[in-house]
């Protein structure tokens, strides 16, 4: 269901008639456009540590964002308070980006039917208190009885149930319900004085039953505890430019780093970034064709409807090398006379939209993964990162490796410490010289954060290998 | 653009009101926040956005017979404060218990705070806000031709109220304003475009930087990033930049931390009393600065926050703990529920001409990435900076790795600069440390 309609409208008596005055009051002659976001969250989290569910919490967080938008400026107000008078006024506040103007009359369309991605339930109601309590001592228990070098098992099971509704003076009217849930498991192990740690979990837009009524935690469990004790062998690894295989999955964020950041519409309608006016340029071997797709059904990057009311779409960003185009929200697409992609999105009502990924990866090559390692003489293959960073102007981009492994004479051989992978964006997908036919997409973990707003993304990739960048390990 | 009082006394009735009634089977603490102001950027010489911002979050934890629960909201009515105090004793009824658990039992906040130099509330015209934003990135444009563009110029304020109430007794409420104003420049030159950015933040707007003074830095940090190389792979001495430096410092901190302590989680576990750092490094909290980034009487728990000596020559002589921890632990409670200004210092004296010093090796301005691993130490992460030979800088280098372990670096500091960063929270200069891998070409 849509808390939207009941707690909020109906609550505080904001007919079709008032929202249609609030836009107008938003959005006088000589603003182009304006928009109402509002939202009703909420949330918990439960967390074990130290063998107990110490503690439990809950979140309640509701607003609405009022936007005006003239050209490339726009004036933003939230606030908590629904009274209709505080509205108008918050509107007011708003278009002061313009000095003055004219009201004019808004109507609001009949609210817009959308393409569900996933269900209108919330994930709170799903299961008791006392059943995910259990669930993570369960988890706890699986861990510790399973190697006696655990040091330390922390489990977390988080949910949100996010309800909104969209209004803008095209006439727009879309509500959109997104659960969102997320599972995870950090392991320390320890031998001697050495401690090392393994992470893993994952999510998606559902219910917790696809989590505690399946095997699905056990497996991210397992995983947590290989990934540690694969760190506990692990040497120090080598500095300098070398070849790297990076497995499936998760290492996708290699594509979010080096090139999806420097694809958002924002940064190339000022020509801000590396990628501006590349567009039929080759940024890529012919071999790489990426995507980013928001309309996987219950992925953690999935959207029915991105933030600004627009259907989420498959967008084709670098096809054969080629780099096709760019992610845009409404202002930047209107800016640079292209249609949105569906990539408008904003970390809350209290922040503005801009152009975000949703799930970017990498489309499958020819290659058997065992082809693309036999071809290494000397290299590293990384297959766990914990995340990245990125210059959009200078394309320099980081990702830093969790479980990484040397390659020596085409086989995979001792696994090496946790290192920052460094390299330009336009110029490294230029070196991938194979891509798999083992196309993965991660387990539903990742947060990407810009201008200092988090939004749930999703990455993948092949198994694919990298002819030559800089890697930082100790030794020389 | 007023700056009206917070008014977060009126909510101190309602909860005081609310008190009365609540159910004594349970202790309760509540933590209210409200903020509000407003965010302006200017680019290419015209206003871009203007934000203004009303934020409010009442936390609300209930411990019941060592189970806690914990909830929170944005909606102060009565009627949703109670709502969301029982959905805090519901979760605590599933939760399990844990006896290190339970409100501060002394040492707590028992009154209002003023006079802290923190609050300094100003009304500020619109109009104004822009020209200075306007005369910000306009600065940058002068500096040099090849400034060819701009993330713009963003000033920001805002007004913040805090207060705490539990049912042990503890009560403080304190307010607080933060300006800041800075400017993002683009380079370009061969085709190849850099950015870099420089800010000054404040308690007080009559200490902001001028923003003329702010574009010209903003310029001249993005231009001496022009053509930069890559560099050999080496083993070398490096030194970080005072920002740079307090993000060490920061990895630090963390590894103290009472509960990655008591998590077994930190490279540093078991090290109080051992040399962690030369002799010459010592380490402070100072909570009650004047005007300082941090400052805050009482921690988020509302014990008091106070002065400790963290490093003291060189040797660990506490850990950062909150009530839980300090339990857990069994070692006194320091007051850090949250961690307030910190200052690295030196028993010799701070080096003026710090790049002479460091002779030949790597001076490092920017880092990428999260490659510092507070469980084991090991340090990798990506950055940019200048190759300096014979005490002088030479050109700048990128596409380079800076890595090591922790506990060597903090060994391995050789010396502390003298251009100490006053925005930071964590106040230090330049460190210089030997013995740094970089990785670059073969």
């Amino acid at each position: 269901m849509n808390y939207i309609q009941n707690l909020i409208l109906d609550n505080h008596d904001l007919t079709n008639e008032k929202l249609e005055n609030i836009l107008s009051a938003a959005c006088p002659k000589n603003i182009d456009f304006a928009d109402l976001y509002f939202q009703y969250t909420n949330s918990e989290g439960w967390q074990l540590e130290d063998g107990i569910v110490k503690s439990g919490s809950s979140n309640i967080d509701s607003g609405v964002g009022i936007r005006s938008v003239a050209g490339d400026k726009s004036g933003f107000a939230y606030s908590n308070n629904f009274n209709y008078e505080n509205l108008i006024s918050a509107a007011k506040t708003s278009k002061c980006i313009v000095k003055s103007g004219q009201s004019r009359e808004i109507q609001l369309g009949n609210s817009k039917n959308i393409r569900k991605l996933y269900n209108s339930v919330s994930p709170l109601d799903f299961k008791t208190d006392d059943i995910k309590v259990k669930f993570l001592k369960d988890i706890d228990k699986y861990v510790r009885d399973k190697d006696d070098r655990v040091e330390q098992v922390i489990v977390s099971l988080a949910g949100t149930y996010d309800s909104i509704l969209i209004l803008n003076t095209d006439g727009i009217k879309a509500f959109d319900d997104r659960p969102l849930v997320r599972f995870s498991v950090m392991v320390i192990l320890k031998v001697g004085d050495r401690r090392e740690r393994g992470s893993s979990g994952g999510g998606g837009r559902y219910s917790y039953d696809e989590i505690i009524d399946t095997k699905f935690a056990y497996e991210f469990a397992d995983e947590a505890i290989r990934q540690a004790a694969v760190n506990l062998q692990a040497e120090d690894g080598k500095a300098g430019s070398m070849t790297v295989v990076l497995g499936p999955g998760w290492p996708g964020v290699l594509l979010h780093e080096a090139i999806g950041h420097g694809l958002e519409g924002d940064f190339n309608r000022k020509k801000t970034s590396a990628f501006s006016d590349l567009i039929g340029k080759q940024v890529a071997s012919s071999q790489c064709t990426i995507v980013d797709d928001g309309t996987i059904s219950k992925r953690r990057g999935s959207l029915s409807v991105d933030d600004e009311g627009c259907e989420t779409k498959c967008n084709t960003l670098i096809e054969n090398g080629i780099l096709k185009g760019y992610m845009q929200d409404k202002i930047n697409a209107k800016l640079m006379n292209v249609s949105p992609t569906g990539n408008g999105r904003r970390e809350s009502y209290a922040c503005l939209p801009m152009p975000r990924m949703t799930n970017t990866f990498m489309l499958p090559g020819e290659f058997n993964p065992s082809e693309i390692i036999e071809s290494v003489k000397d290299g590293i293959y990384a297959v766990n990162f914990s995340g990245g960073q990125v210059d959009i102007t200078n394309g320099q981009f980081v990702f830093t490796a969790s479980e990484a492994y040397l390659i020596e004479n085409g086989k995979v051989t001792k696994p090496i410490k946790g290192m920052t992978l460094i390299g330009n964006g336009p110029e490294v997908l230029k070196k991938v010289s194979m891509v798999g036919n083992d196309l993965k997409l991660d387990d539903g973990v990742g947060t990407c954060g810009k201008d200092g707003q988090s939004v749930p993304v999703g990455v993948g990739q092949p198994t694919l290998k990298i002819d030559e960048i800089t890697v930082g390990g100790t030794q020389v | 653009m007023s700056s009206n009082g917070n008014n977060i006394l009126i909510y101190k009735d309602r909860l005081e009101g609310i008190y009365k009634d609540l159910n004594k089977k349970y202790s309760h603490e509540f933590n209210l926040s409200v903020s509000n102001g407003y965010t302006v950027t200017s680019r290419s010489a015209e206003v871009e956005n203007i934000e203004y911002h009303e934020d409010m979050a009442l936390n609300i934890t209930v411990y019941n017979d060592f189970k806690k629960g914990n909830a929170s909201t944005n909606n102060l009515s009565s009627e949703n404060i109670i709502k969301t105090i029982e959905k805090a004793e519901n979760i605590s009824q599933n939760t399990q218990a844990d006896n290190c658990q339970g409100l501060p039992e002394s040492n707590f906040t028992e009154k209002q705070w003023d006079n802290l130099g923190i609050y300094y509330p100003k009304d500020l015209e619109v109009e104004n806000v822009i020209e200075m934003t306007k005369d910000c990135e306009a600065e940058a444009f002068k500096a040099d031709k090849r400034i060819s563009n701009s993330e713009g110029s963003t000033f920001s304020f805002s007004k913040n109220s805090h207060m705490i109430l539990n049912t042990n007794g503890a009560y403080g409420a304190y307010n607080s304003t933060d300006y800041s104003l800075s400017c993002i420049a683009l380079a370009e030159e061969n085709k190849l475009m850099e950015r870099d950015y420089w800010y000054s933040s404040s308690r007080d707007f009559k200490k902001l930087e001028e923003g003329s003074s702010i574009g010209k830095k903003a310029a001249e940090r993005v231009l001496s990033r022009l053509g930069a190389r890559t560099l050999k792979t080496q083993v070398c001495p490096v030194l970080f930049s005072p920002e740079m430096s307090a993000s060490i410092i920061s990895n630090f901190l963390s590894a103290i931390n009472g509960s990655a302590i008591y998590k077994k989680s930190s490279f540093l576990l078991d090290k109080i009393n051992e040399k962690i750092f030369p002799d010459f490094v010592n380490i402070c909290e100072e909570p009650l600065l004047v005007n300082g980034p941090a400052t805050r009487p009482y921690d988020s728990e509302g014990v008091l926050t106070e002065n400790k000596n963290i490093i003291d020559n060189g040797i660990l002589k506490t850990y950062l703990l909150d009530t839980y921890s300090s339990r857990k632990l069994k070692m006194d409670c320091t007051g850090n529920g949250v961690l307030t200004n910190i200052t690295m210092n030196s028993s010799e004296p701070l080096v003026s001409d710090i790049i002479s010093t460091l002779k030949n090796g790597i001076y490092i301005t920017d880092m990428m990435g999260s490659g510092a691993n507070t469980l084991t130490g090991d340090y990798s992460r990506g950055a940019f900076g200048y190759l300096v030979e014979n005490g002088e800088i030479q050109y700048p280098v990128t596409e380079i790795t800076v890595a090591s372990n922790l506990s060597q670096m903090f060994q391995n500091i050789v010396a502390l600069g003298d251009d100490i960063d006053l925005r930071n929270r964590i106040r230090t200069g330049s460190l210089l440390i030997d013995n740094i891998t970089i990785g670059g070409t073969n």
